[in-house]
């Protein structure tokens, strides 16, 4: 309650104080029925954000977002939250980056940012604070990302603005540079896709195998080598988004922390996805990720081949959305584990979601999410529960309030 | 003005006194309202006085798509073809900036028009042009902090925001004589005053190429004329009814 206290405080002041600062808070409570394992987030080996234990009221999210202009052209974004559970920080922030805006020159506009932010992957994550207008759960390739991806670094954007010289389309090309992430992929070899909505922050910790790991920080620099990702998005009008990312993170996987001992996970991945729009209220979102980390410790090769994919489809009808997603997700391994299998988990799952926005303040949402997982490592800690089926039913209640709240 | 402009609805929101002064100064806001009704009243019993000495005809143009609908919305120009006509006289308009969306999100403005670009919201827009017609920008603001931008060369202006790219405005700067929008049935009626003229059609979602479907038109005084502008291509989808909360920021 310190932090909600701070934050409300904070934006409190600054609404009295700064003219020029565009800034949000917003307080999203739950109230949800669980019948999942123990959380992974919670040092379990349950895939969703909340197990069983963890029924009743909990604090989904609380979240303060600045976004100050630095001149003209330049500007500084920030976003804090806190999750309601036991990171190492209450408070912590999820991005930080400052932003070059150069106005556009004959239909061609530039951006660059330098800092902590989001690769643009997602079709779902489009709202504030990296959330979806359309389940309170992204998808399990988008809850990866959130959870172990994150660009620390420079990333320079440039786009053909087609539709503002009589074109029907958009076309632009991104490309990064960023270190500080060789850690990413150990989460996803350990406990697999999970399904939730809560972002690592930039100086938090996670937990990959509960019982055999310390909690460790996510975005660390073990080997100094620096990743890359390029990718290129086209839009026709405002119906139609395609996007494709190819990721690199370049890391040495021979290298290990003598802190921590944790590995240099070397992490490449394709993404594709196109998110689909009509005049009637329909949205439709394909999303595919597939890839591999890799760690090499003592000459050995560890490989864990990786793939997601998700069909959401959505329908608004006036503040009311509807949405129900399809998610499939594997984890395979390049050598036998010890319990004796070729994978590290694979599943499905199906999310149904409702969600309603009476004004711009307030957000209303129910959602239900049936998730089964084969997992090797719960095999391996818990034989009798290889096979898991896990559902909750979640309502969340948000209020939003500052100047970027129209 | 010319008595057409009474039928471009765009140009009577032109003239928005919510744009002039914050909404803190209600009896401020009131007197300029007046002011601003007796301008407009001004400037229509003049622009109807002007013309009503020249014989004139009631020219009704109305515009069809490919697939034979009426096209409401678009914008005609009846630009004259004598050597000594002068396009009609410059205003000063205005183009607010209200739920992140330009509002009017077309005005049709003379040549030396003057247009004041307020900003309603609660978050800063940054305004720019590089369109051929005018390049401009308007640094990051909050409120009316900018002198109005004057339009010199006639063309198609289109507006965005360097923030908020849902953010899309036209201007529409004529060196014609008479002009205006479509209504629901896709029709626009102006007395114009006999002579030959060159009939344009432009709308923000045409596909056809506006010199295609150019056409001349000789007026008579005394005709009722109605002319028929059908357009060759189907017109773009509509833009998408803006999102509850900001959304694309990733």
């Amino acid at each position: 309650m310190k932090s909600l206290a701070a934050l409300l405080a904070a934006g409190v002041c600054l609404a009295s104080i700064a003219h020029a600062t565009d800034w949000e808070v917003d307080l999203d409570m739950r109230l949800l029925s669980s019948d999942g394992q123990r959380s992974y987030l919670d040092g379990g080996t349950g895939s969703l954000r909340y197990g069983q234990n963890q029924s009743g009221l909990q604090l989904g999210r609380l979240r303060l977002a600045l976004d100050q202009n630095i001149g003209e052209l330049w500007s500084v974004h920030l976003d804090a939250s806190d999750w309601g559970d036991h990171d190492k920080n209450p408070i912590d922030l999820t991005e930080a980056y400052l932003l070059f805006r150069p106005y556009p020159f004959d239909g061609l506009r530039a951006r660059v940012k330098a800092g902590a932010f989001y690769a643009p992957i997602s079709l779902e994550n489009r709202g504030p604070g990296w959330e979806s207008p359309y389940t309170l759960t992204p998808s399990a390739l988008n809850t990866w990302i959130g959870e172990e991806l994150r660009t620390i670094g420079l990333e320079g954007q440039i786009d053909w603005l087609g539709t503002r010289t009589g074109h029907l389309f958009d076309v632009g090309l991104t490309g990064a540079v960023y270190g500080w992430n060789e850690p990413a992929g150990v989460a996803l070899a350990s406990q697999g896709f999970m399904l939730d909505d809560r972002q690592t922050t930039l100086f938090g910790r996670v937990n990959p195998t509960p019982g055999l790991d310390d909690p460790h920080e996510v975005f660390h620099e073990i080997d100094g080598r620096k990743g890359v990702y390029a990718g290129i998005e086209a839009r026709f009008l405002d119906r139609l988004v395609v996007r494709a990312l190819r990721y690199d993170n370049r890391s040495d996987p021979t290298q290990q922390d003598r802190a921590t001992h944790t590995f240099a996970w070397l992490t490449t991945f394709n993404s594709a996805g196109a998110r689909l729009e009509s005049a009637n209220g329909w949205t439709g979102i394909a999303q595919w990720l597939q890839g591999e980390t890799t760690i090499s410790p003592h000459h050995l090769r560890f490989g864990y081949p990786f793939d997601a994919k998700f069909l959401l489809i959505s329908k608004q009808i006036g503040r009311h959305t509807f949405s129900a997603r399809y998610d499939r997700f594997e984890v395979l391994t390049n050598f036998v584990t010890a319990t004796g299998d070729n994978y590290a988990q694979y599943g499905h799952a199906w999310t149904i979601a409702y969600l309603f926005e009476p004004n711009t303040h307030w957000r209303f949402a129910l959602e239900w999410l049936d998730v089964s997982t084969e997992s090797a490592l719960r095999e391996a800690i818990l034989p009798s529960a290889e096979v898991s089926r896990e559902r909750k039913i979640e309502a969340s209640f948000r209020y939003a309030l500052g100047s970027e709240v129209r | 003005m010319r008595p057409s402009a009474r039928r471009n609805t765009g140009f009577i929101r032109e003239i928005d006194p919510r744009a002039a002064f914050p909404a803190g100064i209600p009896w401020l806001r009131r007197g300029y309202r007046l002011a601003t009704t007796l301008l407009v009243a001004a400037l229509l019993t003049a622009s109807v006085g002007a013309p009503a000495a020249v014989p004139s005809a009631s020219v009704t143009i109305t515009v069809h798509g490919a697939d034979g609908r009426p096209v409401p919305g678009a914008v005609i120009t009846v630009r004259s073809l004598a050597a000594d006509a002068r396009p009609s006289a410059p205003i000063k308009a205005v183009m607010d900036q209200i739920n992140r969306a330009f509002d009017p999100d077309l005005l049709i403005i003379p040549v030396g028009s003057s247009v004041d670009f307020p900003n309603s919201d609660t978050v800063s827009h940054q305004i720019y042009s590089f369109s051929a017609a005018k390049r401009f920008t308007l640094p990051l603001y909050r409120g009316n902090p900018n002198p109005p931008v004057r339009f010199d060369q006639a063309g198609i202006v289109t507006l965005g925001c360097n923030i908020h790219d849902e953010m899309v405005g036209y201007l529409v700067v004529t060196d014609a004589q008479y002009f205006g929008r479509t209504d629901a049935t896709g029709s626009w009626t102006a007395d114009i005053a006999r002579g030959k003229y060159r009939v344009s059609v432009w709308h923000p979602r045409m596909n056809d190429d506006a010199n295609d479907l150019e056409r001349e038109l000789t007026v008579s005084a005394g005709d009722r004329v109605t002319h028929e502008l059908r357009l060759t291509k189907p017109l773009r989808p509509a833009p998408l009814s803006p999102h509850p909360h900001s959304w694309d920021g990733y």
